[in-house]
């Protein structure tokens, strides 16, 4: 059954995939429309999948990489639908449906090893924080590849050669705003899973924090992101320096979430197997 | 019809040796003959323009007069006797009315007759001249200032059929090629790079430095994207305070529009000056007031108005004409395929209605009329086809030779008054008759059909 709803969202963001290189090819409603409708589809599949794993072993389901990859995935999605209610982003969707696909095929390929849950984890904080902070990392995402686009497109007006693929772009300004929206959103969340984090601990571990190297790599990245943010509500940094260190930070967020898993121990090594 | 087809200006014909007692010419200046401040003097305003054929007629003795003035071009479009010489006494006249040497202007100008005369128009209408190939206002420009010398009463017959024929060649070349199927000029080019890099042109503010031609045309089109606050600076301040009058602006003193610039988001230049007139130190402190939003400087003066280092400054994107110019053409090669498909077309229009507008030659008018009345006529007989055939076949050749007979009987007298107006060498008489009968019978094929032959 959960391996039935997995295979449907496997599909439907192939279909979305292919929708929304169309939608590049060719700028048209119609398809641009299926790329949406096919990534809802997907998202949607995806998450009753997740929840249906969840709920039979009484636990989120992120207990190994692809689990992780997967619910990851499926919050990207999510997260990018929402933004595509209020911004048109076409482009962006053209890059989220692959990204989409290949998350969703690594959590139905590789099943793994799956570690038994700790009881501590069953508490209901640590699902709270975990999907927080996922949440949040898929808010960064999202604003790293709107930096790239901006970059790239940046790059062109600077250097006077306009290629036909950065028409379908937004405006530099819109391109920034939105980016500005993203991280504000994924600076929200993160510091929220993090406040979550302490609650868990003190509950659970019964000292509200432990100074390990997962722990330091979130206290940088959100020191970078809050940095970025104030700098940007105080002197209207933006444009090519917000954009070039929105990349910086998602560069940090994702040798943390690689890296320091699986090479160092920790509470959090613990929760990923 | 193989006599004059070279590009260059014709040799003088000796007068009476070829009918047409109507020369055409052209004399004028464009963007690539003539530098940037040389075509500002000439640069004639609007009111200028309503009163200026009617002083070239009084001055040089043509025939008829049109002056065609925008950013790109000055030129002046007459006809006169063919005995008569034009070419000296309207760059005389130009140069008087611009405060130029005669000297100087000669050195830039360019002079057409005959057929030339009407293909240059013809190019022109067709934007094959424009200085970025395929836009579509000069058309509209040649047209209204056509509409202008129409109401000053400074056109007869003639010009009006050769403006009247390029617009029906534009139109062609516009139908049948591709060259106009993009925005492609120069300003809409700018705006399109302004939609790049703000999202919304509503909001935003445009500084004209200068009022000039293509200030003015770049003006128009950011107007026509939207954006609703304009400020004008100028040199010369009534020029400026006209100018933002008729956008609906503000106008703000030359030596003062510095102050102006951190609320400006869009910036275009096009002062004839030495050097530039903001340089990179200038624009840091505004960047920094603006809160580093970003700014949009157009360079459209020659030499340039801005130092070329601005565009380093974080935030800030200067285009100058030249760069304009190449994004506009980012499909060059493609274009310039459509370019010489529309040169062939402008050649064929030309060709046909220079023999048109001599009037020495009326075989096309005759086939053209014969052809027509012939197909009238077999249709008409395709259609009694099912009463024809309950004929005798005696009868039915009988039919066939009687609506031949009608049909010789009715052009025989047209036919043969045609002739002897060419006969008598009457050219004007001949070709407007021609035209006339071009317009009686649609005898639009002509055209397409001559052009198959050659």
């Amino acid at each position: 059954m959960t391996s039935l709803l997995l295979e449907g969202s496997l599909l439907a963001y192939l279909i979305g995939t292919v929708a929304g290189g169309l939608a590049l090819w060719r700028s048209s409603d119609g398809l641009r429309h299926a790329t949406i409708a096919a990534l809802l589809v997907g998202v949607v599949l995806q998450g009753s999948s997740i929840l249906a794993r969840s709920t039979a072993v009484g636990g989120l389901v992120v207990r190994n990489f692809a689990e992780q990859v997967s619910f990851f995935t499926c919050l990207l999605v999510a997260v990018h639908l929402l933004a595509q209610l209020r911004f048109r982003l076409s482009v962006l969707a053209a890059v989220v449906g692959p990204l989409a696909f290949i998350g969703s095929l690594i959590g139905l390929v590789d099943q793994g090893v799956v570690a038994n849950v700790p009881e501590s984890f069953k508490r209901p904080w640590l699902p709270v924080h975990i999907t927080l902070a996922f949440l949040g990392n898929a808010a960064f995402a999202l604003s790293f590849l709107v930096s790239l686009a901006y970059l790239w497109q940046e790059r062109q007006l600077k250097s006077r050669t306009i290629s036909q693929w950065i028409r379908r772009l937004p405006a530099l300004e819109s391109l920034d705003r939105i980016n500005f929206t993203f991280l504000a959103w994924g600076f929200v969340l993160l510091t929220l899973s993090i406040l979550s984090a302490v609650v868990w601990a003190e509950l659970s571990l019964g000292r509200f924090l432990s100074w390990e190297p997962r722990t330091t790599w979130s206290a940088i990245v959100w020191l970078i992101y809050a940095a970025l943010l104030h700098a940007r509500v105080t002197v209207g940094w933006g444009g090519r320096r917000a954009a070039t260190l929105t990349i910086v930070g998602f560069g940090v967020l994702f040798i943390s979430f690689l890296g320091i898993n699986v090479l160092s121990p920790g509470q959090h090594a613990v929760a990923y197997g | 019809m193989s006599e004059n087809s070279g590009n260059r200006v014709r040799p003088l014909r000796p007068s009476g040796a070829t009918p047409g007692p109507l020369e055409v010419w052209v004399v004028g200046i464009n963007h690539e003959t003539a530098p940037i401040d040389l075509r500002e003097k000439l640069a004639f305003s609007s009111s200028d323009l309503e009163t200026l054929a009617t002083r070239v007629i009084a001055t040089t003795g043509a025939a008829e007069v049109v002056v065609l003035s925008t950013c790109n071009r000055v030129e002046v479009l007459a006809t006169a006797g063919v005995d008569q010489e034009l070419a000296g006494p309207l760059t005389e006249f130009l140069a008087l009315e611009a405060g130029l040497e005669v000297q100087s202007l000669h050195d830039h100008r360019y002079v057409y007759r005959g057929r030339d005369a009407v293909r240059h128009l013809f190019r022109v209408a067709s934007s094959l001249d424009s200085m970025v190939v395929g836009e579509s206002q000069i058309l509209g420009q040649l047209k209204e200032q056509f509409r202008v010398a129409v109401e000053q009463g400074t056109v007869a017959t003639g010009l009006r059929r050769c403006f009247e024929h390029s617009f029906r060649a534009a139109k062609r070349v516009r139908t049948e090629t591709e060259i106009a199927t993009r925005a492609v000029s120069v300003s809409s080019a700018a705006v399109d790079l302004a939609r790049r890099i703000f999202d919304d042109l509503s909001g935003k503010t445009v500084m004209l430095i200068g009022a000039g031609q293509m200030c003015e045309l770049a003006a128009k089109h950011f107007m026509s994207a939207g954006v609703r606050n304009l400020i004008v600076t100028n040199r010369s301040f009534d020029r400026g305070v006209e100018l933002a009058r008729r956008f609906d602006g503000t106008s703000v003193p030359f030596d003062r529009y510095r102050e102006y610039l951190p609320m400006v988001d869009i910036v275009l230049g096009s002062v004839a000056a030495d050097g530039a007139i903001l340089e990179r130190e200038a624009i840091v402190p505004v960047l920094r007031s603006r809160r580093n939003r970003p700014m949009f400087l157009i360079d459209l003066g020659v030499p340039r108005n801005f130092e070329p280092s601005i565009n380093e400054l974080n935030g800030c994107y200067l285009y100058d004409i030249d760069s304009l110019a190449g994004v506009a053409e980012d499909h060059r090669a493609e274009r310039t395929k459509e370019a010489d498909k529309a040169e062939r077309i402008i050649h064929q229009e030309a060709d046909s209605f220079w023999e048109l507008f001599q009037g020495n030659d009326i075989t096309p008018t005759i086939v053209a009329l014969r052809g027509k009345l012939e197909g009238i006529r077999k249709s008409e007989l395709e259609r009694a086809k099912t009463a024809l055939r309950r004929m005798d076949p005696e009868d039915r050749e009988a039919m066939e030779a009687m609506t031949q007979a009608i049909v010789n009987k009715i052009l025989h007298i047209p036919l043969s008054v045609l002739k002897e107006l060419a006969r008598e060498q009457d050219a004007s008489g001949a070709s407007e008759a021609t035209d006339f009968v071009h317009h009686l019978f649609e005898l639009e094929m002509l055209y397409e059909d001559k052009s198959k032959e050659s």
